[in-house]
């Protein structure tokens, strides 16, 4: 059984900083992004499925239609396991509702000038990411348990908490610490990846131009998101 | 009334549940900042987790870093009786040089257990730096008794391997308290799991022990650290660093033994000065034309410490020439200096791993941790570490450096 961590936004410097064993699992490094023009999730995460930078494809759908990507099961390399569970990917199966409520609210935010106001709208624009992350995690550790060859589960609250409270330090390492419990409880082989970590800007997080890698069976050096497919086709073939 | 402040370390297993306790510690006794629960509790929350304190600690440590708060080196939390200190032990190597030379002095420990795990070798290895250091007052914090189900049959299980572990290696412990640092049990309340437990929980442990620089009702120590004559005065100035000095009193100087009686207190511009405590620096004069000089101790008649001229010590090296045996170095103590010849090296011992390098050894290389002979041609005055920490503790010096510091854990014989 092989289940992947897919991790959005985890920072390889706090992964360091924080300590974080499970995180790191035997092995671990960046990842090498850097054949993409900027770090983005929906492009990041269907170019690691497909095995293919599916950049240009993407960002010719537009902004708003590029997060309605949906890759069928058959072109993607999940279709070499016998009895896969992808949880919330996006460019999948991810929660549509879910992002637009998120991107409505952090816009919301960013449209208000009044600080009251901007602090009401984080609150609940992190309240709706830890809902989510909470429904996700549950599914996630019940479906460890129910026999898949292929487990993935895609957890965002890094990447959307870190967006508006990337400056509260002592959150993130909470959230940080979080996830590292979740890889702690996941037996087999494991691959810990992220799309891309995070920088500050201000209190603010943007996407870092690295993602982050981890396994308990193999160094995997510098590998690129699009390697993986093959990193993994060749091991469980 | 209020005692002095009691700093104390916390050691033990890394997974044991160190950081829990501590921010139990502060919670359980109102000491943190306001606000700061209330935020762990909410992002808790958000992820669906009981609060936990390590994550209070990690907000109090991300502040320090920060420079919100403005104490950046130890944390305090209070009772009733005092207030605390809790002395960060960074690594056991820094633990150890810094109590050895003075640097961070704890004067009591807490050793944490896991009450399902037992004892383990990190906890061994932190039990062995608590006896390498002369700590007489050590509590073993039971943790996560609530793993066990609160089991007295576990605690019992647990209680013996600690106690076996620590009488094989010359150390005991004051209590071994039950207790659970997620839950709050027996730490600043007694827990109802425990009905069958009957001992101090943690915070009336710690009450319970005695600061080592409240020492005020101890015995006369007055170590000498400079003589003056002003007119027709001849002054002995100095630090009580223990007990209380006042004019009319018989006094005895070590090491002559030579007998007199304090004439006077002196205070510049305070003519009633008629005593003075310990802590405080002042000079006194004495009835009798003695011999006093810079490096001897007074002390009250017959109650005096040790004079010696062959001690054992737990060393710490600490300077990159290494400390070889037969050869003589200088031995400074409170305000003695001292030639001494390095009569042993019985062992030697990694000071990150604590583990036994050698025995009899040759040499003691740079952060090493040796268990020292040290033989006087003159006579030297020391005293228990745990009554008197400045004159129980040295360093030594090589090449006019600093190069060794450590706690003597045998006096000698008068």
């Amino acid at each position: 059984m092989l289940t992947i961590i897919a991790i959005d936004a985890l920072e390889h410097k706090l992964v360091e900083e924080f300590d974080l064993p499970n995180l790191k699992l035997d092995h671990y490094g960046k990842t090498n992004i850097s054949e993409f023009s900027e770090a983005r999730t929906m492009v990041l995460w269907s170019s690691f499925m497909t095995g293919k930078n599916q950049e240009a494809d993407i960002l010719a759908k537009g902004d708003k239609e590029m997060w309605n990507t949906k890759f069928e099961l058959d072109e993607t390399f999940f279709s070499k396991f016998k009895n896969p569970k992808v949880i919330d990917l996006p460019g999948y199966n991810y929660d549509l509702e879910q992002h637009e409520r998120s991107r409505l609210l952090l816009r919301e935010y960013f449209e208000t000038e009044d600080e009251e106001k901007k602090n009401e709208v984080r609150k609940k624009y992190n309240d709706n990411a830890f809902a989510h992350h909470r429904i996700v995690k549950k599914e996630f550790e019940d479906a460890l348990a129910a026999g898949h060859d292929l487990l993935l589960g895609y957890f965002s609250v890094a990447d959307e908490i870190g967006h508006l409270n990337f400056g509260n330090k002592m959150m993130n390492k909470m959230i940080y610490k979080e996830l590292d419990e979740i890889v702690s409880q996941v037996p087999g082989d494991k691959i810990v990846l992220s799309d891309h970590g995070m920088m500050a800007i201000g209190y603010y997080g943007d996407h870092s131009e690295y993602g982050f890698w981890s396994t308990n069976f193999e160094d995997l050096g510098n590998p690129k998101i699009t390697d993986f497919r093959e990193i993994i086709g060749k091991k469980y073939q | 009334m209020k005692q002095e402040d009691l700093k104390f370390v916390i050691v033990g297993h890394i997974d044991h549940g160190k950081s829990t306790l501590i921010g139990r510690l502060f919670y359980d006794t109102d000491s943190l900042p306001e606000g700061k629960i209330e935020e762990v509790k909410e992002i808790c929350d958000a992820l669906g987790k009981d609060l936990e304190f390590a994550y209070v600690m990690d907000h109090l440590e991300e502040e320090r870093t920060q420079g919100i708060t403005i104490d950046t080196a130890q944390t305090f939390f209070k009772t009733e009786k005092r207030d605390y200190v809790i002395i960060d032990a960074p690594g056991h190597r820094e633990f150890t040089k810094n109590m050895i030379t003075g640097a961070s002095q704890a004067e009591a420990a807490i050793l944490i257990v896991d009450a399902d795990e037992g004892v383990q070798e990190q906890t061994r290895r932190h039990a062995y730096i608590l006896s390498l250091l002369g700590l007489e007052q050590v509590i073993v914090a039971m943790n996560k008794m609530d793993k066990v189900e609160f089991s007295e049959e576990r605690y019992k299980k647990v209680s013996k391997d600690t106690v076996d572990f620590l009488t094989q290696i010359g150390a005991k412990a004051t209590y071994i308290v039950p207790m659970s640092a997620k839950n709050g049990d027996n730490i600043a309340s007694k827990s109802d799991k425990m009905k069958w437990y009957d001992g101090p929980i943690i915070l009336d442990a710690l009450d319970s022990f005695k600061s080592l620089v409240d020492r005020q009702g101890g015995e006369l120590r007055y170590p000498i650290q400079d003589v003056y004559q002003m007119d027709d005065k001849r002054i002995f100035a100095g630090r009580v660093e223990s007990g209380i000095i006042k004019a009319g009193e018989e006094i005895e100087v070590l090491p002559t033994g030579e007998k007199s009686t304090v004439l006077t207190v002196e205070e510049f511009n305070n003519p009633d000065k008629s005593q003075a405590v310990a802590g405080e620096s002042t000079g006194i004069t004495v009835k009798d034309k003695l011999f006093i000089d810079r490096g001897h101790v007074i002390c009250h008649v017959g109650k005096g410490p040790v004079v010696s001229n062959e001690i054992k010590a737990n060393l710490f090296w600490m300077a990159n020439e290494p400390l070889k045996a037969g050869e003589t170095v200088i031995f400074k103590l409170a305000t003695q200096e001292a030639k001494c010849l390095v009569k042993k090296i019985e062992k030697r011992i990694d000071s990150s791993t604590m583990e036994l390098i050698e025995e009899n050894a040759g040499t003691l290389e740079n952060r090493e941790v040796g268990e020292v002979v040290l033989n006087f041609t003159n006579r030297i005055i020391v005293d228990d570490f745990n009554i008197t920490p400045e004159l129980g503790r040295f360093v030594i010096e090589k090449n006019l450096d600093t190069a060794g510091g450590g706690i003597i854990t045998d006096l000698g014989g008068k």
